[in-house]
């Protein structure tokens, strides 16, 4: 898989399908972007908001048990593409998605595919905690109740406790559970919110830089918490902290104006990356 | 020794960043090893007229002088360590961070073999009380060495400033000559018949020329070091032969 840059063709103005098919695949990806265990496969990925194409023929694999970090400028796609994951940009008027994303074999794009039950199998973290104004049991109950995961309250208050214990969060509220998530601190809320995405058993977990708005410590907490999610769970995570990148993910996608330039061990990535963008962008000397 | 000095970088590798006070600081950190491999490069030639042209003089001028590598050395950590946890350095620049950290340890053990060859020539001074010199076979060979290794370890110095693997590759290729020289001078000061000096004379300067062919050899380790920032592959305990044929068909 490992090839040269070779840039192939315009990226802006086009209109036509003919002219935007012309468009797709600027650069090839630098490293190997396959998974030997990959649970979701992503092939020839494009994305355009109207007629500006946000994402360039990206190919990625996110595979199981592991961690994969996207990084990359402002405006370069990575959180475009990890909205495609679970199929977000659907609700975006103008966003136009093609081709292939599969999920445990089944494309999730299928027309007859029913995008709710998909964005119960793959969640989503986002950037800001976003509880909703309920109370702190209802926040985790609310999924599996919807999709009828439990069959009695004591198998529903069974989940909550799960959930929040894998989210390292039932020590801290167990006695509390009645009062509003709202009510926590950020980094509390966040875990609050991973706890509502695994509580109706995601097989992926997709994380919109779900530190950003949190202190070192609680960022500390959360990236811990990542760390044990990923023996259950797939994750993928859009990241600005380079270093939380390095502690947190096994490999890394860089991103660059919607081509995935470089993809890898993470370990390589940050100490020997082979595309001179990803080095110019890690090492703090891009733009 | 065959060097074919292709082009080396026009960029220099340690600047570029955003933030231009990274720049700065990464290039202080390679200033202050330049200026200890200079230092190592004076001595070892002060060290080694003291021990053939019996200079007490400049013996104790390199023993003088050495606690300033020293020092060059303990800024270099502080540098490092400043540099490791302000900047979190990745990629290229940890390369060249951990590399010159290396660098800065093998050239202050190269000066401590200058302080050692110094010491070697005082010694030599109080064995011989007449003023004859060293026999002319060994002062040429000894020369020859002493101008060997001090061009290759100056190349090594060179090749930090745009850590260039050609000039590098082009100090590992000088090895064989050195080790050549070196035999050279051992066979001399071994020779059953040599009766112009007596043993305890012959151990100084076996151990004067040890020291300065170590010296040769921090001078490889740091070219090893040059390879590691450029290319990203840790060269150290690789096969020199596969090596040097290796990345000369790459065409460095």
């Amino acid at each position: 898989m490992s090839t040269t840059i070779d840039v192939m063709g315009k990226t802006t103005g086009a209109t036509s399908s003919a002219e935007l098919a012309e468009q797709r695949h600027s650069r090839a990806t630098v490293g190997d972007f396959t998974s030997p265990d990959a649970r979701m496969v992503c092939r020839d990925v494009d994305v355009w908001y109207g007629s500006k194409q946000a994402i360039k023929g990206v190919s990625l694999d996110i595979g199981k048990h592991e961690v994969v970090s996207m990084i990359g400028p402002s405006g370069c796609g990575k959180s475009t593409f990890l909205r495609c994951l679970n199929r977000m940009n659907d609700t975006i008027e103008g966003c136009r998605v093609a081709g292939s994303i599969r999920l445990d074999g089944q494309e999730i794009y299928d027309k007859g595919l029913d995008p709710v039950p998909l964005r119960a199998r793959v969640g989503m973290v986002f950037q800001k905690p976003n509880p909703f104004p309920k109370s702190i049991y209802e926040n985790v109950a609310y999924g599996p109740r919807i999709h009828g995961l439990t069959n009695n309250k004591a198998e529903l208050d069974e989940l909550v406790e799960t959930s929040l214990t894998r989210a390292g969060l039932w020590n801290e509220v167990k006695d509390r559970l009645d009062q509003p998530g709202t009510g926590l601190s950020g980094g509390q809320q966040q875990r609050l919110c991973i706890a509502r995405t695994i509580a109706v058993s995601p097989e992926v977990i997709l994380m919109d830089e779900p530190c950003s708005a949190l202190d070192p410590i609680a960022t500390a907490i959360v990236e811990e918490l990542i760390d044990e999610l990923r023996a259950n769970y797939s994750i993928a995570i859009v990241t600005h902290s380079m270093q939380q990148a390095a502690r947190v993910s096994q490999r890394t996608a860089y991103f660059h104006l919607g081509d995935l330039i470089e993809v890898g061990e993470t370990n390589r990535i940050f100490t020997s990356p082979q595309h001179k963008l990803t080095e110019d962008y890690i090492t703090g000397r891009f733009g | 020794m065959s060097d074919p000095r292709p082009d080396p970088p026009t960029v220099d590798p340690v600047t570029g960043h955003t933030v231009r006070r990274y720049d700065q600081e990464l290039a202080k950190l390679r200033g202050i090893v330049l200026e200890m491999g200079e230092r190592v490069v004076e001595q070892t030639q002060a060290a080694i007229a003291a021990l053939l042209e019996r200079e007490e003089t400049q013996a104790f001028r390199v023993l003088d002088r050495e606690p300033q590598i020293d020092f060059l050395s303990l800024d270099a950590d502080e540098e490092v360590f400043q540099l490791i946890a302000r900047r979190q350095p990745a990629a290229v620049d940890l390369r060249i961070v951990l590399a010159l950290s290396k660098v800065a340890g093998e050239v202050e053990r190269a000066g401590d073999k200058a302080v050692r060859i110094a010491h070697q020539a005082l010694e030599l001074q109080g064995l011989r009380a007449d003023s004859d010199p060293l026999p002319d076979d060994l002062q040429q060979a000894v020369r020859r060495l002493d101008e060997h290794v001090c061009c290759l370890f100056e190349r090594g110095i060179q090749a930090l400033t745009t850590f260039d693997v050609a000039l590098a590759l082009g100090i590992m290729e000088g090895e064989s000559e050195r080790d050549r020289y070196a035999a050279e001078v051992r066979a001399l000061l071994n020779a059953p018949d040599r009766e112009d000096l007596p043993t305890r004379q012959r151990f100084c300067l076996l151990h004067g020329a040890h020291a300065l062919d170590r010296i040769g050899n921090h001078g490889s380790n740091i070219a090893e070091q040059v390879i590691y920032v450029a290319l990203g592959q840790d060269v150290r305990y690789r096969n020199r032969e596969i090596l040097i044929e290796t990345l000369r068909r790459q065409g460095y």
